[in-house]
């Protein structure tokens, strides 16, 4: 089954503008990384530093952060939706 | 505790893009006085998405611009002016507002302002906007959860800027509202604290998610490290207006 994930407005350079990024089945929150970072080279130093999510960079599965389930390795069932809500700043 | 909105004071930190419609709505939601902060000038490029300020401000403080402007709308709303910048030397400013709105285009600011709110016991609600994207929140007091438990640290490295990136006027004004709202629900009583609003200008989605403390939070976790101002923490790229 489809994920869907909500590529924010900062990152979206790196998807050739899109808003949404589709990825077949992967099994954790890790596998998604590894496949954006596959179609969309240097989205995953965006998102990961040596120690795991950067530190101003959330990633939620549907409505949880995955801080407060099993971190990257967050297993999925399928049609999740997964979003990246980054630090930002201006106004 | 806060004697609602007539009593209340509330000091919002930046009067940009976000600090004007927070200031318009509270000014005429019948708050009573407006601590604000800000050492800029109205520039044109403002205009499109600062909406307390004319053609005719440009050149002008904001802050005196903005006091103008408040009192067309709302004669009766008190507002006293600091014309600065929040920086670590002057956070103490905050310790006489009720609640503190953060509505700077500066990473470091929202930090600062965050820790401050934490060691001082108050209530904060801080936004950001850039391009067709913007987000806020609102934690209490006590933090559990903070801005820390959210968003760690400050970025490092290259992040995108609004001077180079733009800030979509609407965008302004939606997170703009809902960080009104926000404070309106703490100075009411029913506080959101805790949730974290994200808008897609784009798509039109404005979604509200509850976030969680975290334990092991330098600001607010079961073993807090960060303790007082120190001016190091707050260094990064400033964003220019």
């Amino acid at each position: 089954m489809p994920v869907i994930v909500r590529i924010p407005t900062p990152l979206r350079t790196l998807t050739g503008g899109n808003e949404e990024v589709s990825l077949e089945a992967p099994a954790t929150v890790r596998a998604v990384v590894d496949q954006l970072e596959a179609k969309h080279p240097g989205l995953k130093d965006r998102l990961l530093d040596e120690k795991g999510v950067r530190k101003f960079i959330n990633l939620y599965v549907g409505e949880e952060d995955i801080r407060f389930l099993e971190g990257l390795d967050t297993k999925l069932t399928g049609n999740e939706q997964i979003s990246i809500v980054p630090a930002i700043a201006g106004g | 505790m806060i004697g609602g909105r007539a009593g209340a004071i509330v000091g919002i930190v930046g009067v940009g893009g976000l600090g004007s419609p927070v200031t318009l709505a509270l000014a005429k939601a019948g708050v009573g006085t407006l601590v604000l902060i800000d050492d800029d000038v109205v520039d044109r490029t403002n205009l499109h998405r600062q909406i307390l300020f004319r053609e005719a401000d440009v050149g002008r403080h904001k802050l005196e611009a903005a006091r103008d402007a408040i009192a067309r709308v709302s004669p009766r709303t008190v507002v006293e002016i600091q014309r600065e910048h929040l920086h670590p030397g002057n956070a103490g400013l905050l310790s006489e507002v009720d609640v503190i709105v953060e509505c700077s285009d500066r990473y470091a600011v929202k930090f600062l302002a965050a820790d401050a709110a934490q060691l001082l016991r108050k209530p904060l609600v801080v936004g950001a906007a850039i391009r067709f994207i913007g987000t806020a929140l609102s934690t209490g007091p006590e933090g559990h959860p903070c801005y820390r438990c959210v968003f760690e640290d400050l970025p490092e490295g290259a992040q995108q800027r609004c001077d180079v990136s733009g800030v979509v006027g609407p965008v302004c004004g939606v997170i703009g509202a809902v960080q009104a709202s926000f404070v309106l629900r703490i100075l009411d009583g029913r506080p959101s604290y805790g949730t974290l609003a994200s808008f897609d200008g784009r798509a039109g989605t404005l979604r509200h998610r509850p976030i969680s403390a975290r334990a092991s939070c330098p600001l607010c976790g079961t073993h807090p490290t960060i303790d007082r101002i120190e001016p190091t923490r707050y260094v990064s790229d400033p964003c220019p207006q």
